[in-house]
C-alpha cells in the first residue's frame, strides 16, 4: 500500500511544448484516482511521468515520503496496464503473467503460487496454457491486469485499459477493475477520456485540460459542483447547456427567454447584479410543465427517458432529458422548467457560489 | 537447499503450464551436433567411392534426421509420451550411422589424382565420432527425461482429479 504526492509537476518537451502545467495532488493509501479529460489533455503524459516512462521537467514525486523524481522506472515497484495489453503473443497466459518475476529471478515455486492465485482473483484458472491470440479483449486485458497483480506492486497504473474493448465488454471489465480495487485494496490511478468510467471508477477525479488540472474531486463533487465551465460542460452526458443571461431584477434574461430564481439563487447571483453569467442546467434536471417554451426539432426515446433537443427563445439550443417515453415531433412546442441552475462568471468560467462555499 | 514436500508438489503443479525445456534444447543440441558431424564428414570428400555412392542418401538422411528431431522436439516440449519413443529409434539410428560411413572411411586409403590419399584420419575420426555419440546421448537423454516427467505429470493430473472429485464428493 502507498501514498503518492505530485509536487508542482511540469512537463516541458524539448521543443519547449509544456503539456503539464503544476500539477499538484496527493494520493491516499487505498484510493483510487482517475484522471479525466479529452485527447491532449496531459493526462497521459502525467501517469508515464508517474511511472517514470517521461522524466520529470519540474517538481518532485514522492512515495510514501519518499523522492522517487529520478528514480528508474523498475526501481518504482509500480506497475502499468497498457491500452493495448502488451502482451507477448508467443508466450502462453502463465507465462506473460511470470515473465516479470522470471526476469526478476524469483523462486520458479513462489512465481507458480503468484500466478496462480492472481488467475484465481481475474478468473483466468482455465486460460494459463492458452495464448493471448485465443482470448477475447476482455481477457486479455485481464491477463495485463495479472501480470500487474502478480507483482504486487504499491502503485497500479491504467492507461485507458478499456478503450479497446467493445461497449458490452468495457462494462463488464470496468466492474472487475473495481472488484479489484476493493479486493486488492491498492492504490490505482486510472487513465481515461471516457467520463462515464471516471464517474463509475473513481474515489476521486482530477478532471484535466490542456495540461492543467481544472477540479480535483469526488465524481459527485464535479458533477453536482464544477468549478468552472469546462468541467461543467465535460462531466455529464449529455452535455449541460449553456445560455448567456443578464442578472437583473430577482430574474434572468437571455436571448428571448426568462428564468425566475429562488431566493437563494439570488442570494449567490447577489454580486452580478445588471452583469452577464453563464447559465449552466443538466438536460436531466430539465422538467416537464414549466413556463419556458421549447420548440422541438428532434426525439430520441432511450427507454425510461428521452431526449429531447430542441431551441429556446432566439437560436439558443437546448437537451433535455425528459422522464418516461415522449413522442414529440419536429415543431412541437414543450414547455419545460429548470429544476437545478449552475452560474458562472462570464469573464473567469468559474462557478458563481454562494460565498463561504 | 532442501525441498519441503509442498515444494515438491508445487513443481509438479508447475508442470501443467511450464513446458518440457530441457528436453526440447537437448534435441536442439542435437541438431546442432548432427550438423557439425556432417559438415566434418563432406569436408574430406576426396572423391573416394564412400562418397560418391553414400552422399546423396547421407543428405537426405540428414535433412531427415533435422525435420524429425525437431518435431520430436516441439512433441516432447508439450509432454507428449510417443515422441520419446522417436527420439529413442531416432537416437539409436546415429550410433548405427558410426558404423557406415566414419568406421569404413577410416584410415582406408584412396587414389586421388595419382597420390594414395587417406580418406579420414584419426583426429577426424574422433570428432565425428563424438559428433554422433554426443547427439545419440542427448536425443536418449531427452527422451528419457520427457518419459520421466511425462509420469510425474500423469501421476500428479490423476492425483488432482481425486481430489477434486473428492470436493465435489
Amino acid at each position: 500500500m502507498a501514498q503518492l504526492s505530485l509536487q508542482h509537476i511540469d512537463k516541458i518537451y524539448d521543443n519547449n511544448v509544456q503539456a503539464v502545467f503544476d500539477f499538484n495532488m496527493d494520493v491516499r493509501d487505498g484510493e483510487l484516482i482517475v484522471l479525466v479529460g479529452p485527447s491532449g489533455c496531459g493526462k497521459s503524459t502525467t501517469l508515464r511521468m508517474v511511472a517514470g516512462l517521461e522524466d520529470i521537467s519540474r517538481g518532485k514525486l514522492l512515495l510514501d515520503g519518499k523522492d522517487i523524481t529520478q528514480t528508474p522506472p523498475k526501481d518504482r515497484d509500480m506497475a502499468m496496464v497498457f491500452q493495448n495489453y502488451a502482451l507477448y503473443g508467443h508466450m502462453t497466459i502463465y507465462e506473460n503473467m511470470a515473465f516479470s518475476l522470471t526476469m526478476r529471478k524469483e523462486d520458479p515455486n513462489v512465481i507458480h503460487k503468484k500466478v496462480l492465485a492472481a488467475a484465481e482473483i481475474l478468473g483466468l484458472t482455465s486460460q494459463l496454457n492458452k495464448k493471448p491470440a485465443q482470448l477475447s479483449g476482455g481477457q486479455r486485458q485481464r491477463v495485463a491486469m495479472g501480470r500487474s497483480i502478480v507483482r504486487n506492486p504499491k502503485v497500479f497504473l491504467f492507461d485507458e485499459p478499456l478503450s479497446n474493448l467493445d461497449a458490452k465488454l468495457r462494462g463488464a471489465t470496468r466492474r472487475e477493475i473495481l472488484l479489484l480495487h476493493k479486493r486488492l485494496g491498492a492504490t490505482m490511478l486510472y487513465v481515461t477520456h471516457d467520463q462515464t468510467e471516471a464517474l463509475t471508477l473513481a474515489d476521486r477525479i482530477v478532471c484535466m485540460s490542456m495540461g492543467h488540472v481544472q477540479q480535483i474531486g469526488t465524481p459527485l463533487e464535479l458533477y453536482d459542483s464544477p468549478d468552472n465551465l469546462f468541467v461543467a460542460g465535460f462531466i455529464g452526458l449529455p452535455p449541460m447547456n449553456f445560455y448567456d443571461a443578464v442578472f437583473e431584477g430577482g430574474m434572468l434574461r437571455g436571448k428571448g427567454f426568462e428564468v425566475e430564481l429562488t431566493d437563494e439563487e439570488k442570494d449567490t447571483l447577489s454580486g452580478y447584479n445588471g452583469k452577464t453569467i453563464t447559465l449552466g442546467v443538466r438536460p436531466e434536471d430539465i422538467a416537464e410543465g414549466g413556463s419556458l417554451p421549447v420548440k422541438v426539432f428532434s426525439n430520441e426515446n432511450l427507454g425510461m427517458n428521452t431526449l429531447v433537443h430542441g431551441h429556446m427563445g432566439e437560436g439558443n439550443r437546448i437537451s433535455a432529458k425528459l422522464r418516461g417515453w415522449t413522442n414529440y415531433k419536429n415543431g412541437d412546442t414543450v414547455k419545460v422548467a429548470f429544476k437545478k441552475k449552475h452560474f458562472f462568471d462570464k469573464e473567469t468560467t468559474k462557478a458563481i457560489r454562494k460565498e463561504g462555499r | 537447499m532442501t525441498q519441503t514436500m509442498d515444494d515438491r508438489e508445487i513443481r509438479k503443479d508447475r508442470m501443467r503450464f511450464v513446458k518440457n525445456t530441457v528436453s526440447s534444447r537437448l534435441c536442439y543440441l542435437a541438431i546442432l551436433l548432427n550438423v557439425l558431424y556432417f559438415v566434418s564428414i563432406y569436408k574430406s570428400d576426396v572423391g573416394s567411392w564412400y562418397y560418391q555412392i553414400l552422399v546423396g542418401g547421407s543428405i537426405v538422411y540428414n535433412l531427415l534426421f533435422m525435420l524429425i528431431t525437431f518435431l520430436a522436439s516441439e512433441g516432447v516440449k508439450n509432454y507428449q509420451k510417443k515422441y520419446s519413443t522417436v527420439l529413442f529409434v531416432i537416437g539409436a539410428l546415429q550410433i548405427c550411422r558410426i558404423f557406415l560411413l566414419p568406421m569404413k572411411a577410416h584410415q582406408a586409403v584412396v587414389k586421388a589424382s595419382g597420390v594414395e590419399t587417406v580418406v579420414m584420419q584419426n583426429p577426424q575420426f574422433i570428432r565425428v565420432i563424438l559428433y554422433l555419440v554426443g547427439s545419440a546421448v542427448c536425443l536418449i537423454a531427452a527422451a528419457v527425461i520427457n518419459l520421466r516427467k511425462c509420469k510425474v505429470l500423469e501421476e500428479h493430473a490423476n492425483a488432482m482429479k481425486s481430489r477434486n472429485a473428492k470436493e465435489a464428493a
